[in-house]
């Protein structure tokens, strides 16, 4: 069956998945990210921390949440689509796989816990949502609920 | 960077549509002007009947009416399927047009009324008459292919190169209210033995769907169409995805998550495929109809070709498609209906799905509630005077009916009380491990402004995932955390009546997205 359809190169010019910055990483590299994806962003001070919302082309927000020090200590995302987590996790990446592996697999949202990371992954198809900490990396005058 | 020319940065395709199968087939009921004239004057003749189509009950009756214009000689023969007044077989019309259907349906399953003018035989006006389809498809709850999955529902699929009877039966394929669209293992328990039409550009590149879930698992193969049929239900030419074994093309790194799990096999996936019969009629819908710019994180269609495969935009009608919306009739919503397990849970059990919302006297609304959803397919639910909904802008928080979860993955521990508390980390999956079963009582509220009460309970998922030597499959309070929100999964199900009601489609529960129960 032939149908109508569309391409685009555009994702051949990035070679590899869109950067945002990432958990547990400098901030700056927020904002050349922001220059590469010429997405929206919004940048926010709040009380002892700030953070950015980028809204990326497809729909999907990903904020994230950095130190004074400018530590990416939270990010949280929601949309249609589960945004490339291998990126934004970084090195927690690991973290998540690992879980997904567990012996009694849950089928549904995901929930990750470990001595390093909290990472919550949720929603159904069209309606994602999830979010990621590093609990050491949160500054001593918040808590985990300000990543939301 | 491998983009030989930038010029191309965003180099639109377009192709035109061969829509092979997808044969209208438009009723053809209605007003059939014979073409007759009247002695050479300029008066036609029209021979029409109405309504123009029915659906009558077996054994049932239904009145059809004629009007004839253009002549005062108005007599009319009624015939079915050609024969005068009918027979047993495809059923009796009277002189009046009292149509009786037969006890059991023809082979076609639809019959045609005509009302033949006396006067000119050479012109009528007919009108379709069409049996209910045997809609209850079998569902069951067991340990799947991998023997090991828990609160997993499968069904059977039977799956057709579109307009002909070469077919496969696909057994173990969960059922899942929470996506949209057919998806099969091409090496599922037995490997797909019949070659589907793919889906492709004007250049023959495939077109490739990745499908990114929850939990970072993904699963990425070409889009084929193929007729799906369950019981006496068929829907025609529908996109599905046939997930790879060894993809001719990479996974691009936009698939997904990012490089989650591959559930592209029986041991990973724990089924054969996925039927998505949730509340919305395509797995993407408008976001997919353009490709953004710049390039999306993560993306689901693609075509492919040697030199790898680039995002792709789809229209609405050739993403993967809830296969229920396209049956010719029973095609509004769905039921799930399984019966109540024992609290500590039962190694298998069967139930039913019945196709149509209203269309039928098997699926019935009867007591059900309606909570009409939001353009997020979810509701809102209130515990402990919190409520947990969508935003205006987000789709975080709010509340869902998912057979394709496992548990009722509901908040956290702390939020909770009541001595929930996280199962140790051994177990993995971060279920809840009370030490007594708890039962919770929410108030769920859709967008109607339908509001009640209903109640769980969680009990300890160790205790149940281990007891009778983890042959139980079934259980109706296996719980985990899910934080600040409510994915009400196939333990809630079990007991239960719950109504899918599907997006744009209309039922005596008003127009979809709606769930009831």
């Amino acid at each position: 069956m032939k149908m109508k359809v569309r391409a685009t190169l555009a994702a051949l010019l990035l070679g590899a998945a869109p950067a945002w910055a990432v958990l547990g990483e400098p901030v700056a590299s927020v904002q050349s990210d922001q220059r590469f994806m010429k997405a929206q962003v919004r940048e926010v001070a709040g009380e002892g921390y700030s953070w950015h919302e980028i809204k990326a082309s497809e729909g999907t927000v990903v904020r994230e949440y950095a130190s004074p020090e400018g530590m990416v200590f939270g990010v949280s995302w929601e949309g249609p689509s589960v945004p490339n987590l291998q990126q934004l996790l970084g090195s927690y990446y690991a973290e998540f796989q690992k879980a997904a592996q567990s012996p009694h697999r849950r089928r549904g949202p995901l929930v990750v816990q470990t001595d390093k990371v909290v990472i919550e992954s949720g929603g159904h198809m069209r309606a994602f949502h999830g979010r990621a900490y590093v609990p050491s990396l949160i500054p001593n005058t918040l808590t985990q609920a300000v990543v939301q | 960077m491998n983009l030989r020319n930038t010029s191309d940065l965003v180099r639109f395709v377009g192709f035109a549509v061969i829509a092979a199968g997808l044969l209208l087939l438009v009723g053809c009921g209605g007003s059939s002007n014979g073409g007759g004239s009247n002695g050479g004057g300029n008066t036609t003749i029209v021979v029409s009947v109405s309504p123009t189509s029915a659906t009558v009950a077996l054994g049932a009756q239904s009145q059809f009416t004629v009007s004839v214009s253009g002549t005062s000689s108005t007599a009319v023969t009624w015939q079915v399927n050609g024969t005068s007044g009918g027979n047993s077989t495809v059923g009796t019309v009277n002189s009046s047009g009292l149509y009786t259907a037969p006890i059991t349906a023809p082979s076609s399953n639809s019959v045609t009324i005509t009302a033949v003018l006396q006067s000119d035989t050479a012109i009528s006006g007919s009108a379709t008459v069409n049996f209910p389809a045997i809609n209850t498809q079998p569902i069951s709850v067991d340990l799947g292919p991998t023997g090991n999955y828990a609160n997993g529902l499968f069904t059977t699929v039977r799956i057709c190169v579109p307009g002909t009877t070469s077919c496969q039966d696909i057994d173990n394929v969960l059922v899942d209210t929470g996506s949209y669209g057919l998806r099969v293992l091409e090496n599922g328990t037995t490997p797909l033995g019949i070659t589907l039409p793919q889906v492709t550009d004007n250049t023959s590149n495939p077109l490739y769907n990745c499908t990114g879930f929850a939990d970072g698992s993904f699963v990425w193969g070409p889009v084929a169409t193929a007729d799906i049929q369950m019981v006496g239900e068929k829907a025609s030419a529908v996109p599905i995805q046939v997930i790879s074994a060894n993809p001719s093309f990479k996974t691009p790194s936009t698939c997904g998550s990012g490089a989650g799990m591959n559930d592209n096999t029986v041991a990973t996936l724990g089924a054969n495929g996925i039927l998505g019969v949730g509340v919305f009629l395509q797995d993407c819908g408008s976001s997919c109809i353009s490709v953004p710019s710049p390039a999306p994180s993560s993306w689901p269609y693609y075509l492919c070709s040697s030199s790898g495969c680039v995002m792709a935009a789809v229209p609405l009608s050739t993403q993967l498609l809830n296969p229920v919306a396209l049956f010719p009739q029973d095609n509004n919503g769905l039921l799930i209906s399984l019966p109540s397990v024992p609290d500590t849970g039962a190694p298998s059990v069967s139930g039913s799905m019945i196709f149509g919302i209203g269309t039928q006297s098997d699926n019935t609304l009867s007591s059900a509630k309606v909570y009409t959803a939001d353009g997020c397919g979810n509701i809102s639910t209130t515990y402990n005077g919190k409520t947990y909904s969508d935003s205006s802008t987000s789709c975080a928080g709010g509340s869902y009916f998912d057979t394709g979860s496992n548990g009722l993955y509901v908040l956290d521990a702390a939020t909770l009380g009541q001595g929930i508390v996280d199962c140790p980390s051994s177990l993995g999956g971060k279920y809840y491990c009370p030490a007594q079963k708890v039962t919770f009582t929410v108030t769920n509220t859709g967008t109607n402004s339908t509001s009640g009460q209903v109640s769980f309970s969680i009990a300890n998922a160790e205790v149940l995932l281990t007891s009778n030597n983890g042959q139980n499959a079934a259980f109706n309070d296996l719980g985990g955390v899910n934080p600040g929100a409510f994915d009400f999964g196939l333990p809630f199900f079990f007991g239960r009546n719950v109504f899918v009601g599907i997006e744009n489609q209309t039922s005596p529960g008003g127009t979809g997205p709606y769930w009831a129960y």
